[in-house]
């Protein structure tokens, strides 16, 4: 019974969605509303303005830069609420799950890789306004590593050689550059996330908002998963 | 159909191979193994329809961090679906 209702639930939604999607526009048709509203500015205006070659960059970090701003808060708010359901569960009962040990194949991997996908992740991060990827990739990537050095030296390790001082400031580093941006823009230029004249200030202050959007995020992962990862060992 | 079709048609197809697979293993550290490829065929569908941005979000949050922590969730609990 309860399998024959899922089965109808997902055919009817199925077929709104099919319905929805065979209403789209073929990609790439020109005359469609999307093409026709502010697009045409940001292609034709996007590098004059926008401080840097990537439109896409152009868009997340000037015309756009509200919206992103409320993504990075998101992840900050995010990240505040793990922490605080954390602090209020107290302390556990039972005791620790067995931890599984790494074999050491992943282990030599993991520590072999280290430097490349810490590189990679510094580059996508610096070259990220004119390059495709940027802040955001490159802070994911970054965070990804961190959860593996864990994997591979132990959790307590990862904790000691990341300064904890340094790493509770950097978590809210994104949200708090986006601010400085907004007001920034409003004092020097007249309006919200405006961003600074001349071209090398403008790529400048791209290059400083990127690596605050990257820092941060991967110091915010990097805390949603050591403060999770206490949790199971309380 | 043009060449560009067949590419994404080969894509669409791995992608819902890879998705009753994931739903029908019992073994959890394939099917991590499995999403990540779902992740990337997915990632250059992106790149194949000129989105690399979003192709490089893909690729970081949907085969790099979240294969990581389910990983991680697997030596905390066990291999097998049960």
């Amino acid at each position: 019974m309860r399998s024959a209702l899922a089965l109808v639930l997902v055919v009817v939604l199925a077929a709104l969605m099919m319905a929805g999607v065979s209403q789209l526009p073929p990609p790439g048709e020109a005359d469609q509303a999307v093409h026709r509203h502010v697009a045409a500015n940001y292609l034709a205006d996007g590098v004059e303005e926008g401080g840097t070659g990537n439109r896409v960059t152009a868009v997340l970090l000037d015309y756009r830069a509200l919206d992103t701003y409320g993504e990075v808060v998101v992840i900050f708010a995010a990240l505040i609420a793990v922490l605080l359901v954390r602090s209020a569960g107290g302390p556990r009962t039972q005791p620790p799950p067995r931890r599984v040990p790494v074999s050491p194949v992943v282990d030599q991997v993991i520590r072999l890789m280290t430097p490349f996908i810490a590189l990679f992740a510094l580059f996508m991060i610096i070259e990220g306004h004119v390059l495709p990827g940027g802040g955001f990739q490159g802070g994911v990537v970054l965070g990804a590593l961190m959860i593996l050095l864990s994997l591979a030296l132990g959790p307590d390790r990862l904790r000691g050689a990341l300064h904890t001082g340094a790493l509770f400031w950097l978590r809210a580093v994104a949200p708090l550059a986006f601010t400085v941006s907004a007001l920034a823009g409003l004092g020097l230029v007249g309006w919200w996330f405006a961003l600074p004249e001349p071209g090398w200030m403008r790529e400048f202050a791209l290059v400083l908002l990127e690596l605050a959007i990257g820092f941060g995020g991967a110091a915010a992962l990097t805390g949603f998963f050591l403060s999770l990862e206490e949790d199971i060992h309380r | 159909m043009s060449p560009n079709d067949v590419f994404d048609l080969l894509i669409l197809t791995l992608l819902i191979g890879c998705a009753l697979a994931i739903a029908r293993l019992k073994d959890l550290a394939a099917a991590v193994v499995l999403f990540s490829i779902y992740s990337f065929s997915l990632c250059l569908l992106w790149v194949h329809r000129g989105a690399p941005d979003v192709a490089m979000t893909e690729a970081a949050v949907g085969a790099g961090i979240t294969a990581v922590l389910f990983f991680y969730a697997l030596t905390r609990t066990g291999r097998r679906e049960k």
